[in-house]
């Protein structure tokens, strides 16, 4: 059984690291980590590995830089690592994304089980999951929280608004993991040992992490990066900040703060008291 | 002359309308006037005869109706044919399509995308049409003075930014939009509209995925939207046990909830149902008390139009207190035992006072 799990390194927003005074993000400057809800897809796949010895291969594309997060799938039990890098993805929108990485898992080989993050902390859409399954012509399941394979069918139960939903397919098909799954467990000492070694040693390395570009998966330029990306970020304005209009309480004795502040916010017509 | 159309998608459950696509209708029917366009909705099931008058009513020029037992609960790969189907057999695409950033809208709507090669944004807050001249020396051949975009503008990233999203270079321009962020039509029962049956053509591949259950606990989910005051937490609450807390002073209130920001979900404190913000719910209570919550741009576009927001922070420099309509600057769990104290207090008040007065009547 084959297990792909795609992954993303994401400015890490808890920094300040790299936050440029006007609100926007040097990205070259921030502290750098994989995207939360990867964790959760690493986790699924490495449970594929676990209940049915499933070969993992974590897949990323982004910068030169983006190896480390190849790394620590590896420490966590991943199997082997492809980083697609190229100055020519400059700009791609998920559009864009979608084709690369549907190239890319080409490559790589044949998946039972492709394993996405539900969304990216950077780009928040959600949508470079079901965007790849589409152009791989595989079924899809979004918000997925658990799941187990039985004789080739995925049983999964997926979130949706105030509930949940149990579905089966047949494999081969995409999933994107929920936050509400189970959380990834911490690096295996063996896999840490291994990384430590690959880091050390370039000729194992180049064998267990490979690094591509958009020539090595014949992906077409014209639909990659800005040019192959039909939208584009055409504006950005300023948040209007409604500063100075807050009414601030402090420096009083906590019950006067709050006597003050319930009283000029009226909360108590809210309570149980202001509603008799 | 090709009619032009902005297309939204309603979405229906157990044959019953979803608000979202209502919403869609509202914002759709300003987007469809300033271009001179027909506004369609779209709308697919199972017995769902009953559906087109009442988008008809909350503006829809036109009813695409696709009424098949297989479609009789949301499913990626059937939905995708049908739609896909449907929009190839026209003359010209769609200027502009619509659907809803539930869970719904964000599995179908990448995929619609993809195989219609077109753009797509996620996660709107608001729309516009416009023009758009673009210029660009690395890829020239999109360039070009553009009169009629679709403004598809959302918050960016970790910042206090709002972006711009455009793509004019091909129809249909797409975007999903939040749920609550759009204000319906009023209805209006004099309005007419067409109706067209939508043909159904499955391949047996597009029904691989079987819908074995699904569990709705519609209590939770609404809790939140209908809440009069709803109490937050953040990450400033420190651990788990603070959501304990917050369910308290929640309490005080007969009408209310507990939210969440998302980095608080994430540590596993509270479950997703009650995150607000960007990936969460959107909402709008008369009260909005944010406890420990620092205000960052993905919390605040799901929560600033609360009728008043308060906030309790230990830092001053919070970006909340930017926003807020009150605050206290100090230490949430000092402050919110005192509340919850206080709040008490003037709930057994009256009691005490009507106890008093109900001897006096007696003696008269």
């Amino acid at each position: 059984m084959e297990s792909f799990v795609l992954i993303k390194q994401v400015p890490d927003q808890s920094s300040k690291a790299g936050i440029n005074s006007d609100g926007t993000i040097d990205r070259a400057k921030a502290k750098r980590m994989l995207n939360p809800f990867d964790r959760y897809a690493l986790e699924a796949a490495l449970q594929t590995k676990r209940q049915h010895g499933a070969r993992v291969t974590a897949i990323t594309m982004g910068p030169p830089p983006a190896i480390e997060i190849l790394y620590e799938a590896i420490a966590h039990g991943a199997d082997r690592g492809l980083l697609m890098t190229d100055r020519r993805l400059a700009a791609s929108d998920t559009l864009a994304t979608a084709y690369t990485l549907a190239q890319t898992v080409r490559y790589a080989g044949s998946p039972d089980l492709i394993f996405c993050g539900l969304q990216t902390t950077d780009g928040d859409t959600a949508q470079v999951g079901p965007q790849l399954a589409e152009r791989l012509g595989i079924p899809q399941v979004t918000y997925c929280e658990a799941f187990e394979i039985r004789d080739g069918i995925l049983l999964a139960r997926r979130a949706i608004e105030g509930g949940s939903q149990t579905v089966t397919v047949p494999l081969p098909a995409l999933v994107t993991v929920a936050n509400s799954a189970q959380r990834l467990a911490y690096p295996t000492l063996r896999g840490a040992r291994r990384v430590q070694h690959l880091m050390r040693d370039e000729a194992a390395r180049a064998e267990v992490i490979q690094i591509i570009n958009l020539d090595d998966v014949g992906a077409d330029p014209e639909r990659c990066g800005l040019k192959g990306s039909p939208t584009i970020v055409a504006a950005t304005e300023k948040v209007g900040e409604i500063g100075g209009n807050c009414q601030v309480f402090q420096g009083q004795s906590v019950p006067s703060l709050v006597k003050s502040l319930t009283e000029a916010a009226s909360i108590s017509s809210y309570s149980y008291a202001g509603a008799r | 002359m090709v009619q032009k159309r902005v297309l939204i998608f309603a979405e229906q459950v157990n044959g019953e309308l979803q608000p979202i696509g209502l919403e869609l209708l509202g914002s759709g029917r300003l987007l469809a006037d300033k271009l001179g366009a027909t506004l369609s909705a779209l709308v697919l099931g199972s017995d769902i005869a009953h559906l087109p008058p009442i988008l008809i009513g909350h503006g829809a020029d036109e009813v695409f109706l696709a009424d098949h037992p297989e479609l009789a609960q949301y499913r990626t790969l059937p939905y995708r044919r049908v739609i896909t189907d449907l929009i190839k057999s026209w003359p010209e695409p769609p200027h502009t399509i619509l659907l809803g950033s539930t869970t719904t809208g964000r599995d179908l709507a990448p995929r619609l995308a993809a195989h219609l090669e077109t753009g797509l944004t996620a996660d709107c807050t608001d729309l516009d049409i416009g023009p758009f001249e673009y210029a660009n020396s690395k890829d020239p051949s999109k360039s070009g003075l553009f009169p009629d975009c679709l403004y598809a503008i959302r918050p960016s990233f970790g910042e206090s930014l709002k972006a711009r999203i455009l793509g004019p270079w091909k129809n249909p321009q797409m975007a999903t939009v939040r749920p609550g962020v759009m204000v319906p039509l009023a209805w209006d029962g004099s309005r007419r509209g067409e109706v067209f049956q939508v043909p159904v053509q499955l391949d047996p591949s597009d029904l691989s995925l079987q819908i074995v259950e699904t569990v709705r606990n519609l209590s939770q989910a609404i809790d939140l939207m209908r809440a009069e005051v709803i109490v937050s937490g953040g990450y400033g609450l420190g651990s788990p046990e603070g959501f304990e807390l917050m369910q308290q002073l929640a309490a005080c209130f007969p009408n209310s909830a507990v939210g969440s920001s998302r980095k608080a979900v994430d540590s596993g404190w509270i479950p997703y149902a009650h995150q607000v913000g960007q990936t969460g719910k959107t909402v709008r209570p008369q009260i909005y008390i944010a406890c420990g919550i620092s205000g960052a741009i993905q919390h605040r576009v799901g929560m600033d139009k609360s009728q008043t927001i308060i906030a309790i922070n230990k830092d001053s420099s919070a970006p909340i207190f930017k926003f807020a309509h009150y605050g206290i600057v100090g230490d949430l769990y000092q402050v919110v035992p005192e509340m919850i104290r206080q709040l008490q207090q003037d709930q057994s008040q009256p009691q005490a006072n009507l106890s008093e007065r109900i001897p006096v009547l007696q003696g008269h």
